[in-house]
């Protein structure tokens, strides 16, 4: 039986509390560090700090509906490579998959990562955020936050970020530690699990009184999922009717300007060098020239569907649906909804679950002889 | 510098000209961007036709040609070698087809020319974007591995062996001879197999260039053709190959008897063992698994015994590493096991054998002193031969062994020989087999012998009354039979040995549908594989009897010596760049590579391809996503400008008809 | 002038397997609609998705992928990769409209010069029914 405990929480709300139990956490010998959310200056977006120094937790708030950025791109950098010292990182379940793709990629290593997966309602996009967060105290504005959800209040006037909305993954799966919020009040106190053996030698070391775990989180994230993908199937049908034809398509994409801002944000597009940036799409003047004779007019600059088209080819069935994409466009270009219809047919396609297990090979690397056979034509 | 392109548009007598309007073609590429040269010519592969390439390189100072011709299938390399000899890199030359997939298979004229005109387009757009590449000469270490020691094993070292260059002959059991090791007689001529084959096992004791290296197994290969790096395990033998004699003292003493894997399970060995007394080499291994000194550190009466002192039980396995230019697999094949064909009662009726079980026990040295007996020492009055087991079938194996029909002739005259004229024989075949030089003719002789040939296979054999009944059906005559014998012997199938698949992928080579190592090509290609440098001999590349097996080895045996003798090989510059900026090291191309051609650099964490063992199939540059695999000559900028050169102008291809009419006028005015 | 719609079709063949075989529909003088063009590729599996996508973009009204015969390839199993490719084509192009007949997969040994003509034909008529696909007017792709 996995080690269930509970922390409680007092007068002061549960990021505090948190904060504690990150700082005991941070105190084991095994551990260097902790990559967690931090409030670095007064008010603003609480950006993904590694911590060693227990004293400077004090402004860490996994709580916050913040999300500005996959920090699964962060975790590979703090683990391609050996650092020779373990440490744990604090991420959403998007993250956590993102990085388990990434992983597979050999982009990044769990040997040395101790994996604190947080249960996740979702976040504001950046914009909203600011918004959101108003005038208030960051960490008791999360608090706040989390209390509204519970009492089933909208937090605040703006809306989750998009991806958020129709996200049918809340609860983080393949970590060391889950950090669980939903199915109880968490202004009263919060469960924590050990999903792993690495997660329960750690759990088991702090001496936090147990808790039987009830099922109520079971059932509160399955009512949530429930709603999401009410929400997310809707989405389709929206995306799918206004991108029907390519010239649809083209409209949709109407506001991009080849920024390539999706593409940086991207967890999972971990290229170094963009094919797109590479001779390959580096045209001469002669041609723009001759491919706007060839039609009559020519859209400056060239390639933008057929960026987005060859980032579905590369990506789609690693997409995890974090919503970076979206949240880094400049131009409101509602990328990561075109980007999870597309992505939901090609992992279907393949029963590919992106971020669910090592064992499974991003789908264009693996092959056998038999499969697949009404791909083929006989036009003979 | 802009480009300086020529092009040039060959009529080929009619072939194209008949179809295609050369001339306007070589006009309309005139118009094309930085086209300095534009002709066109009866017949370009002619020296004349090449000279106009020529002069035009040194005249026009150009620097990127095209060709459009026939396929650059028959002569890409033909205008390459005018280019070069031009003094311009070959490979900035594009020989495009508008003969084949254009002048050849297209109905209209008009048609025709505006598809030929595509072809140019495209090709002078990729020639643009062509670089210089330079194939690369490597030395060949000129000693050849030869690994299974079998006859056509035997046969293909010897071969190299004779022409001067040192030959390693790897075999896995304790002496050489394989299968045919086993055998009595050999078909059509009844020669004694031992007789034949000893002469050839001895000339691989004596031959001085032969390094023969039994009870070894092939590790693990390294490398590309020309030098391969091969790590050979050698098993502890536990007797010094140097020291002993020969004499056998040990093999009589020692008291462990185990089931003899020689003789197909029909007889014993003892746990210190060589497989015959004329064994090559003569040294006895010492079988670890079952040996009490070695499991147990009791007993160790064979070491007391031996007047050299060559027992040592000290012996470990130790690994050796050899460097050579080529390989021949001349692993030989396993017969089926024929115990899951339950319905012929193999493993349940004693008197049911293999096919190689009979021949050990027509074998002088075997298990019955070369009578045909049954396991009550009695020789059985009535055999039957039931053909195509597993063979034929396709519950098992779909294709024809090929030997099986033969042997059982062979097999049919034996027991008329040694049991007597009065024998009952019976062979219950599908088809007969008898396709070699003189296997007519002994098949007629068998007949003459009175042997019955019942065309059916038996649908199963039953005991009954102390005989076994083999169930069956004349086909010919309609009729069902019921045939009682004393001994049933079944024509197992030919198959590709158990660890075929971990073998193909030693040595980078890979398995036909049959299970086989799979040949070149099917029938220009049968000795060698698509790996360079890796050979094929004898069974281990489908069923085939000793003549045949001989001729193929002694094929591949010469394949391996022209590689040997040219002392260098060539390898073609077509191959995959992996650009040390772009590649990310997600490590995804080198799971695509058929050829285990790309190595992970951990310092730099970049993926880097062996330029040696890359074919330039392009498996990892078509998934490369960042586009830092990519094939020289086949980069992603030339076949971007390929697709574009192809692709409309205008968007209607029959608005172009009206065009081309108009320009003809043109150029006539 | 007759202005009906005459697909363009560019079709990536393998060197080893469909382009011998569209060689020896030549030598065959077999005849074919001159809508398709090759375009010479040493495997299937050297074919990247980008190729499919820039030659619809850029005015194909249909592609072929044609290679060896699975077990056939030159290269051992390059066409399986290629199998993977166009399948996953073939679930993100429909979504925008691209029916799935316009991108086609075959395999077509070295000595199936009938098969290929045949397949040029077959394919160029069916393109021929299915209409331009009609990016050529897109200023904006």
């Amino acid at each position: 039986m996995a080690t269930t405990v509970r922390i409680e929480v007092g007068e002061h709300g549960p990021v505090p509390v948190l904060q504690d139990f990150f700082r005991k956490l941070l105190a084991d010998e095994s551990l260097s560090g902790i990559m967690i959310p931090v409030h670095l200056f007064g008010g603003g977006m609480p950006m993904p700090t590694l911590v060693t120094d227990p004293a400077q937790l004090d402004r860490a708030d996994p709580l916050a509906p913040a999300f500005p950025m996959s920090s699964a791109k962060l975790v590979s950098r703090l683990s391609k490579g050996s650092a020779g010292e373990r440490f744990a990182v604090v991420m959403r379940p998007c993250e956590i998959r993102a990085f388990m793709e990434l992983v597979k990629l050999n982009q990044g290593s769990l040997e040395e990562v101790i994996l604190i997966g947080m249960d996740c309602p979702g976040a504001y996009d950046n914009m909203h955020y600011r918004d959101f967060l108003g005038e208030r105290e960051p960490m008791a504005a999360s608090a706040d936050f989390h209390k509204a959800l519970a009492e089933g209040r909208k937090p605040a006037s703006v809306e989750l970020a998009g991806a958020c909305k129709v996200c049918e993954h809340p609860a983080p799966q393949g970590t060391d530690i889950v950090v669980g919020l939903f199915g109880g009040d968490i202004s009263s106190g919060i469960q924590i699990m050990a999903a792993s053996p690495r997660g329960e030698a750690l759990l088991g070391a702090m001496g936090l009184p147990p808790q039987e775990p009830d099922g109520k989180r079971e059932a509160a994230v399955a009512a949530l999922v429930s709603e999401r993908e009410v929400a997310r199937d809707a989405m389709y049908a929206s995306v799918q009717e206004r991108t029907s034809t390519l010239e649809k398509l083209a409209q949709y994409l109407g506001s991009c300007v080849n920024c390539y801002n999706c593409r940086v944000a991207c967890p999972v597009c971990y290229c170094k060098e963009c094919v797109f940036n590479t001779d390959v799409f580096e045209h001469k003047p002669w041609q723009y020239l001759d491919w706007a004779k060839r039609k009559g007019s020519l859209k400056l600059p060239t390639d933008t569907v057929f960026y987005h088209l060859t980032r579905m080819a590369h990506m789609s069935t690693a997409c995890v649906g974090c919503g970076q994409c979206s949240n880094a466009c400049p131009n409101g270009v509602e990328v990561v909804e075109l980007f999870r219809t597309v992505a939901a047919r090609t992992q279907k396609s393949f029963d590919y679950q992106p971020g669910l297990s090592l064992d499974q090979a991003p789908p264009l690397t693996v092959f056998r002889e038999d499969e697949y056979q009404d791909t083929v034509s006989h036009l003979a | 510098m802009a480009r300086r392109i020529g092009v040039y548009v060959c009529h080929c007598g009619s072939n194209i000209a008949g179809k295609v309007d050369c001339p306007d073609v070589a006009a309309f590429a005139r118009g094309l961007k930085n086209v300095t040269v534009s002709r066109d010519y009866q017949f370009m592969c002619s020296d004349p036709g090449q000279d106009l390439i020529i002069r035009d390189i040194h005249e026009h100072g150009l620097d990127r040609v095209v060709v459009a011709s026939c396929s650059p299938r028959l002569h890409e390399k033909t205008f390459q070698k005018a280019c070069a000899r031009a003094g311009l890199n070959p490979y900035l030359m594009q020989h495009c087809c508008i003969r084949e997939h254009c002048s050849w298979v297209t109905g209209d004229k008009a048609e025709a020319t505006a598809k030929a005109k595509h072809i140019v387009e495209a090709a002078v757009l990729r020639v643009r974007r062509h670089q210089e590449l330079h194939s690369r000469e490597v030395a060949v270490v000129p000693d050849v591995m030869v690994v299974g020691a079998g006859i056509a094993g035997i046969q293909a070292a010897l071969d190299v062996a004779r022409s001067g260059h040192r030959v390693i002959l790897v075999e896995k059991s304790p002496s050489i001879g394989g299968h045919m090791a086993q055998f009595d007689k050999t078909f059509p001529t009844l020669d004694c197999a031992a007789c034949i084959s000893t002469p050839k096992m001895v000339a691989v004791a004596q031959e001085p260039n032969i390094d023969l290296l039994t009870w070894s197994e092939v590790e693990e290969v390294t490398g590309f053709v020309g030098n391969y790096t091969v790590t050979v395990r050698r098993k502890a033998r536990y007797v010094s190959e140097d020291i002993c004699t020969g004499c056998g003292a040990c093999l009589e003493k020692c008291p462990t008897k185990v089931l003899s894997e020689f003789e197909e399970g029909l007889g014993m060995r003892r746990a210190i063992y060589r497989n015959s007394p004329q064994a090559v080499p003569s040294t006895p291994v010492i079988d670890a698994e079952h040996c009490k000194m070695l499991t147990k550190g009791k007993c160790g009466v064979c070491q007391k015994t031996c007047p050299t002192g060559a027992i040592d039980f000290t012996q470990q396995d130790r690994r050796e590493v050899y460097h050579v230019g080529s390989v021949i697999l001349a692993t030989g094949y396993d017969t089926m096991d024929p115990t899951p064909m339950t319905e012929y009662g193999f493993g349940r009726y004693p008197e049911v054998y293999t096919a190689l079980q009979f021949e050990r026990l027509n074998n002088a040295v075997g298990p019955t002193g070369g009578k045909i007996l049954m396991k009550n020492g009695e020789a059985p009055k009535s055999v039957a031969i039931i053909h195509c087991v597993g063979s034929r079938d396709k519950n098992y194996h779909e294709y024809c062994s090929r030997t099986c029909c033969m042997y059982a002739l062979k097999y049919d005259h034996l027991i008329k020989d040694k049991v007597g004229h009065g024998a009952e024989v019976y062979n219950f075949y599908i088809d007969m087999r008898c396709f070699g030089k003189g296997y007519e003719e002994f098949y007629r002789r068998v007949q003459d012998e009175g042997v019955t040939f019942v065309r059916g296979r038996p649908s199963e054999v039953v005991q009954e009354n102390g005989k076994l009944v083999v169930v069956g059906e004349d086909t010919l005559l309609g009729t069902r039979l019921r045939v009682p014998v004393d001994m049933v012997v079944l024509c197992t199938a030919m198959e590709a040995r158990a660890d075929t698949t971990e073998v193909a992928r030693v040595f980078g080579v890979s398995q036909g549908r049959d299970g086989f190592f799979l040949e070149e090509h099917p029938k220009l290609g049968p000795v060698s594989t698509a790996s360079d440098g890796i050979y094929l001999a004898g069974t281990c590349q489908g069923p085939k009897d000793i003549p045949d097996a001989v001729a193929h080895a002694a094929g591949g045996a010469a394949q391996a010596l022209a590689l040997a003798a040219r002392g260098v090989v060539s390898i073609s510059p077509t191959t995959s760049w992996i650009n040390p900026d772009i590649c990310v090291g997600c490590k995804m191309c080198i799971g695509l590579c058929p050829y285990s051609a790309i190595e992970f650099d951990e310092r730099r964490h970049i993926a880097v391809i062996n330029e040696a063992m890359c074919k330039g199939c392009g498996s990892c540059a078509g998934h490369c996503p960042s586009g830092a695999a990519q094939i020289k000559h086949f980069r992603q900028v030339q076949v971007f400008n390929e697709i574009d050169g192809l692709l409309d102008r205008k968007p209607d291809i029959m608005a172009l008809i009206g065009d081309i009419y108009e320009t003809a006028n043109r150029a006539e005015a | 002038m007759n202005q009906e719609f005459e697909p363009a079709i560019l079709a990536f063949v393998c060197n080893w397997c469909t382009y011998t075989a569209a060689d020896l529909a030549g030598t065959s003088r077999m005849v074919q609609q001159p809508n398709v063009r090759l375009v010479r590729m040493m495997c299937t599996g050297m074919v990247d998705p980008k190729y499919v996508i820039k030659a619809l973009l850029s005015g194909a009204d249909g592609v072929l992928v044609s290679g060896c015969h699975p077990g056939d390839c030159h290269y051992i199993n390059g066409n399986y990769k290629a199998r993977r490719r166009v399948k996953l084509l073939n679930e993100i192009l429909p979504q925008f409209g691209i029916d799935e007949r316009r991108l086609r997969l075959t395999w077509v040994g070295a000595s199936e010069g009938n098969e290929f003509a045949a397949t040029v034909n077959n394919f160029i008529n069916e393109i021929r029914e299915l209409g331009p696909l009609d990016v050529r007017g897109m200023a904006a792709l």
